[in-house]
């Protein structure tokens, strides 16, 4: 089986870059002074994700995260998935990029996780660091 | 994907061991829009960014380094004149790493139109 950064490097070369329609809103429980982070999934993963037998199973990254520092990893190695959708992938990247505090953890009943179109982001950053997670429908998500 | 294994590069002039050049690419790299709807506009082996406010980005790599002992390198510009001088590497794992932009005191944060990272190291 060929190294991941192989597999990825091969597929920059052949695929396509796919700007994602989506974005991930989160809040992190454990800053609740921090405002709200955006999760901008990368052009050449998401055409990666999409063709399919270049990533690995999302739970050899959980696997991984318990490996000291220096020691072989799990996923680089791991027989890689088939094609995801892209509302699939955006579940993927939840898992590997956000804190499990997030979206596997908190039991609260505030909304700390939302998954909207590009569109719902502001493109004006003037007060970004104010940005929450809108906790009613509104037009804008933050 | 066929592999050529060889120890030494050569011109006719000049010979390199193969090694240097391995060692020596970037893992990883990214340059990205830091401003309005932030987007990455070109990558190597990133999975995704996470904006965490002003001037404040993490670079979330796709396959992991070994240790988090990498290097890291960053540049960028507030637009197409004007340089970000200061930059801080903060939290920093096998998978991901967190940058911030400041101005030349390093005291005010700023999106970055134009942000460049680089990872050199060894893979895990």
């Amino acid at each position: 089986m060929s190294h991941l950064w192989e597999r990825l490097l091969e597929a920059k070369s052949r695929l396509a870059p796919v700007q994602s329609k989506y974005r991930v809103l989160f809040e992190n429980p454990a800053e609740p002074d921090a405002p709200a982070a955006v999760l901008v999934p990368d052009p050449n993963w998401m055409a990666a994700a999409l063709e399919g037998n270049i990533l690995p199973p999302i739970d050899t990254y959980l696997r991984d995260r318990d490996v000291p520092d220096g020691q072989p990893k799990e996923h680089p190695y791991a027989e890689p998935i088939g094609a995801m959708t892209e509302e699939e992938a955006i579940e993927y990247l939840i898992q590997k990029d956000i804190p499990p505090q997030v979206w596997r953890d908190y039991q609260g009943n505030r909304s700390v996780l939302k998954i909207v179109p590009v569109e719902l982001i502001p493109s004006d950053r003037s007060f970004r660091n104010a940005w929450k997670i809108n906790q009613t429908e509104m037009e804008m998500a933050a | 994907m066929s592999t050529l294994s060889v120890s030494n590069i050569t011109d006719g002039t000049d010979t390199v061991e193969t090694g240097y050049v391995v060692n020596g690419s970037a893992k990883a790299w990214v340059n990205m829009n830091g401003t309005g709807t932030i987007a990455i506009r070109d990558s190597l082996n990133v999975a995704s960014l996470t904006d965490n406010g002003t001037g404040d980005y993490q670079i979330n790599i796709s396959s992991a380094m070994s240790s988090s002992n990498y290097y890291v390198g960053e540049s960028g510009a507030l637009n197409t004149t004007t340089e970000i001088r200061h930059y801080d590497t903060l939290t920093r794992t096998t998978t991901a790493v967190q940058i911030q932009c400041r101005d030349n005191n390093g005291n005010d944060f700023y999106d970055t139109a134009y942000a460049g990272v680089s990872i050199h190291g060894d893979l895990a």
